[in-house]
């Protein structure tokens, strides 16, 4: 006989509410998987066979949990969204940018060549960086990434929940050239689109690149399987 | 617009299943999706997933409460029944549907 409480305990991980209501919810849910498990025996179906078509039920373990939260405490809904969203990405775009700062700070400190010195152009305002300290900076934000895709995860956040966390550094750096280049639309500048196609590409896909790496492996979604004990 | 028209739709129409089918007696879960998939002749399914978020809903409007019990088996199971809020609730539904239904037919769609 499958351990049908287990199963679905491994897979509702993110409930915030008391223990007792949790296992209320588990144990419902178990004896439910475990009549559909039977009635599929009675049916003629093998064991491995019911037990698929049991968990045929349950399409994404993350939305039903999340539609439980919802449906028996819908006030914690708000916690729910910051927890899988706005902390993890708030935290990968603050360690990407912290990191920046830093590698910046310490590059700068070295006295580093002109040539190192490269200075990023929008229509409205240029930043010089040390090319070393950027560099150096594309290492760390997989690792950035894999912070904002993880927390989301770990929370419980949906795939694309886990993505946007992962890749909110180069969201916000996106939008920023995009803001800037537009307000540089009232004020005349030359050049402006060649600068701001340069500071896309050198300043946002890269970084964005890198923190894709760091997020995709956070991306996939646990894999159904029977537990039999 | 049209997906959430279909979607209101579906959500009115599985509470009403569900508020009816326990104005009949009370069920546990496996049972009400059993009943209504058999009496529905399978035009209304349930699956674990739809179901206990909508039950667990009802249940914090106080339209239903959940207890365990035995069922027939020895296996506890948590049976659900109408409160009288839910009783309450029931029959102005059923009416509203009654009346969409009646709009229906006189609109010509067929077998509404």
């Amino acid at each position: 006989m499958p351990n049908w409480k287990a199963m679905v305990r491994s897979r509702l991980e993110t409930f915030d509410f008391d223990p007792k209501e949790e296992n209320d919810v588990i144990n419902e849910l178990a004896a439910h998987l475990e009549d559909l498990y039977e009635e599929g025996l009675t049916q003629g179906l093998c064991a491995p066979d019911a037990i698929e078509r049991a968990l045929e039920q349950v399409a994404d373990w993350r939305n039903l949990s999340r539609k439980i939260q919802l449906a028996k405490h819908p006030e914690g809904m708000m916690n729910n969204r910051t927890k899988t969203f706005w902390l993890p990405a708030l935290i990968s775009l603050s360690a990407a940018e912290f990191s920046l700062l830093i590698l910046s700070w310490f590059s700068l400190q070295s006295q580093s060549p002109s040539w190192s010195l490269i200075t990023i152009h929008t229509s409205t305002t240029s930043s010089t960086f040390p090319l070393l300290a950027y560099l150096q900076w594309w290492i760390v934000l997989p690792f950035c990434g894999a912070a904002g895709a993880y927390l989301s995860s770990r929370s419980g956040g949906r795939t694309v929940a886990c993505l946007i966390a992962g890749v909110f550094p180069w969201i916000a750096t996106a939008t920023l050239i995009v803001f800037l280049t537009l307000i540089g639309q009232i004020v005349p500048f030359h050049h402006q689109w060649i600068n701001f196609i340069t500071a896309l590409s050198v300043v946002s896909v890269p970084p964005g690149v890198a923190l894709l790496a760091g997020a995709a492996p956070f991306l996939k979604k646990p894999k159904l399987r029977a537990t039999v004990g | 617009m049209t997906k959430r028209i279909r979607s209101k739709i579906a959500r009115g129409s599985a509470e009403l299943a569900i508020l009816s089918l326990l104005s009949e007696q009370s069920l546990y879960g496996f049972e009400i999706s059993k009943d209504i998939e058999e009496r529905t002749n399978g035009a209304l399914c349930f699956t674990l997933a739809s179901l206990y978020p909508m039950l667990y809903d009802l249940e914090k409007r106080g339209l239903v409460r959940g207890r365990w019990e035995a069922n027939s088996a020895g296996r506890d199971r948590r049976y659900y029944s109408l409160t009288p809020a839910g009783k309450k609730e029931l029959e102005p539904l059923q009416q509203e549907w009654k009346l969409f239904f009646c709009a229906l037919n006189r609109l010509g769609v067929p077998n509404a």
